[in-house]
């Protein structure tokens, strides 16, 4: 035990006291919310300043249409009214798409009572948002038409098609007790994609980090002094506490920082109405618990391939192992969100490479049952023991070969030495 | 008391037997000589004394008890392999190391400062062993083999690539701890320092001892028919019938005589043709016993 809490002390001296440290304390939140900004800024104008022509044998259909597409304000554009004299009128708006002096034309054909038919033609096959909208326009407009034509008058119509917004509440059961809460599920699911972002970047980033420093050791040849004063298990765990350590202490950091900045005056006014997040002690407890056991199930299996590896470019070769279940994690954010409680998202809460993040994608709709915690949990530590198991049999062997990349065969005689 | 023992020691790898059936035996305040040629299995049989790799058969003994690792913190060892974190300064780096051998912090402290003065390197005690030669870095390996006072040392090759200055430097703290009654084993291909150094050898060639015992009693076996010649003048004698084998390097040279060659025979020939200023009958030097024994066989 002496030599395991002396060697994760000199890995938690030497990691903290780098450079890398301070740099992905700061930059990694700052990086995230730069990216977020970006996201948001880009993602405000999308869909707007377009220059389309509603094209329709029915005029009062066609001003329908402009009126609904004019009346939100925030998206901006500008919305011409023809009626078709035959194909001369379609081959003229196609040169003027070509031209670019409109963006697209809605051609609608309106026939008596059935319900019209209509087609988008525009220059941008992928522009989603300006045909969303105008499918939204085309259906306000006919329920407007149609009202019109019963005799409603104009204000009524509008707050018919106007529609209604719908505010959400959880029922939170707490113990015994049942409480029902208004929450704001926009704010829900980025609380969740952010912590749930953090954790699988600390995770990889961390878990990376034991496996570089086992290659380091292993090119600066300071293995086999150091195994002739502490036993490869000894040495193998002191790296794992050490490295370990330093994403506590760096997520530390910034629970710490979140506090005080959630904290401030100017946050608060930032983050009230439908902005506002809350923090539960059980995420302030479950995110570093998830961290840890993410984060060793993932250096463990790094710590057993490093070792079998010469150079850090080999083991850039095994990235998309550490890669794939975020990347499974993040693809299943929808299904996750909008059932957290399927089977898919279960699952994926209960398989250990990607519990931690798809955990916290979860709570971000809804805490699932406790037991689901438990056996996340369970499962994860078994498969962290059956890795360790694994990879500490690869390094025993693997930090005293140098020279050549360990074969597949090479490997598993490796497994049967030890 | 023997220090280390090792009884028909074998171990294999893959299709290759590193070490096969090595016996040998190291006493407390003896300088012991592990010799071979490249390959022969001296860093195997080294690693296994260190618990570092296991035997497939056989015993090792550390302070005559059944090898343990809580022994090792009796043990120095400067692996063949060096190797020091970069990013560290060197005086942590020495505390650690004596740390991990059980001395506390302090005292691993002191008697880094004190090692680091008697080898000339207090000054660089403060920068990380990144700043510094590949020499001061070895200085540094070597006060972190002997910092936790260890009863036996084991080096794989120690004096691989000292300058001459620092070299003489090991050699007499070698010998100096050696005095104190420590037992010292290490591999090398220098046979002069060996020669100087050690009381006892083991010469391992393809993995079995091929030679050992006490460097006098070894080289009594061998004949005393190797003669130093230093001359001025005509090289002719040579020659001569007496002589096996001869090396002339200007003036001097090193002669081994056929089984029954006369020496004296020799001499009369020598003294005919050139000046003599020394004719030496000496027994064969340890590098020659070792060509003698290895020559052909080695792998390497």
């Amino acid at each position: 035990m002496r030599n395991i809490l002396l060697i994760a002390r000199r890995e938690y001296k030497e990691q903290i006291k780098g450079r890398a440290f301070r740099l992905s304390t700061i930059g990694l939140p700052v990086l995230f919310a730069a990216v977020l900004g970006i996201a948001y800024l880009s993602s405000r104008g999308l869909g707007a300043n377009k220059h389309v022509v509603i094209v329709s044998a029915d005029r009062g259909l066609a001003e329908a249409v402009r009126q609904q597409l004019l009346s939100d304000k925030g998206k901006r554009a500008a919305v011409d009214v023809a009626v078709p004299s035959g194909e001369e009128t379609r081959a003229q708006l196609i040169s003027r798409v070509a031209g670019k002096a409109i963006d697209g034309y809605l051609w609608i054909d309106a026939d008596g009572g059935a319900l019209p038919k209509a087609s988008y033609t525009g220059l941008a096959a992928g522009d989603f948002m300006t045909t969303t909208r105008l499918k939204e326009a085309l259906d306000d407009g006919i329920v407007a038409e149609h009202l019109t034509a019963t005799g409603m008058d104009q204000s009524n119509v509008d707050s018919v098609v106007k529609g209604i917004d719908i505010d959400t509440y959880q029922v939170k059961r707490t113990g015994a007790k049942i409480s029902v809460v208004k929450v704001n599920a926009q704010a829900s699911f980025w609380k969740g994609y952010v912590m749930a972002f953090l954790l699988s970047m600390t995770t990889m980033i961390y878990g990376m980090n034991v496996a570089r420093s086992i290659i380091q050791e292993k090119t600066s040849r300071i293995f086999e002094v150091m195994l002739a004063t502490a036993k490869p298990s000894d040495m193998l765990a002191g790296k794992l506490i050490g490295v370990g350590a330093v994403g506590l202490t760096q997520i530390a950091i910034w629970l710490v920082a979140g506090v005080a900045i959630i904290g401030s005056p100017m946050a608060a006014a930032m983050l009230s109405g439908q902005y506002s997040i809350h923090f539960s002690w059980a995420e302030g407890v479950l995110f570093p618990v998830y961290f840890l056991l993410g984060y060793l199930l993932y250096s463990s299996l790094f710590a057993g391939l490093a070792a079998t590896c010469e150079t850090e470019q080999e083991l850039q070769m095994y990235m998309p192992l550490a890669a794939a279940p975020t990347w499974l994690s993040f693809a299943m954010i929808w299904p996750i969100i909008n059932d957290s409680n399927s089977v898919w998202s279960v699952s994926a809460s209960l398989f250990p490479p990607t519990a931690p993040i798809v955990m916290f994608l979860r709570m971000a709709s809804e805490v699932p049952p406790v037991w689901q915690f438990f056996a996340s949990i369970g499962l994860l530590v078994v498969s962290i023991w059956g890795t360790l198991e694994i990879s500490s049999r690869l390094y025993r062997v693997g930090i005293l070969m140098y020279g050549k990349r360990a074969t597949l065969p090479e490997l598993l005689r490796w497994l049967r030495y030890s | 008391m023997a220090v280390v023992e090792l009884e028909g020691v074998t171990k294999a790898y893959e299709d290759k037997i590193a070490v096969n059936h090595l016996s040998l035996k190291i006493e407390a305040g003896q300088m012991f000589g592990l010799l071979g040629p490249n390959g022969a299995g001296k860093t195997s049989s080294i690693r296994m004394m260190m618990g570092i790799t296991l035997p497939d058969s056989g015993r090792i003994e550390l302070f005559e008890k059944p090898f343990e690792r809580e022994s090792l913190d009796r043990v120095g060892y400067l692996p063949e392999e060096r190797g020091l974190y970069k990013k560290m300064k060197v005086l942590e780096q020495l505390v650690f190391f004596a740390q991990l051998h059980g001395v506390e912090a302090g005292e691993a402290n002191k008697r880094a400062v004190n090692w680091a003065r008697r080898l000339e390197i207090a000054d660089v005690l403060d920068k990380k062993t990144e700043e510094l030669s590949k020499g001061m870095q070895q200085k540094i390996q070597f006060i972190g083999t002997i910092l936790h006072d260890p009863k036996l040392i084991v080096m794989d090759e120690p004096f691989s690539g000292l300058d001459p200055v620092n070299a003489v430097l090991l050699e007499r703290t070698l010998v100096e701890l050696k005095d104190q009654g420590r037992a010292v084993l290490f591999s090398t291909h220098r046979m002069d320092q060996v020669e100087k150094l050690c009381d006892s050898i083991c010469l391992i060639n393809r993995g079995e001892a091929v030679l050992s015992g006490r460097v006098r009693e070894i080289k009594k076996r061998y004949e005393r028919n190797h003669v130093i010649v230093e001359f001025e003048g005509d090289a002719g004698f040579l020659k001569s019938e007496e002589i096996a084998e001869a090396r002339n390097f200007s003036g001097h040279a090193e002669i081994r005589l056929k089984p029954h060659g006369d020496a004296q025979k020799l001499l009369h020939e020598a003294s005919s043709m050139a000046t003599i200023y020394r004719f030496e009958l000496v027994e064969p030097s340890l590098e020659e016993i070792f060509i003698q024994t290895v020559g052909g066989k080695a792998d390497a």
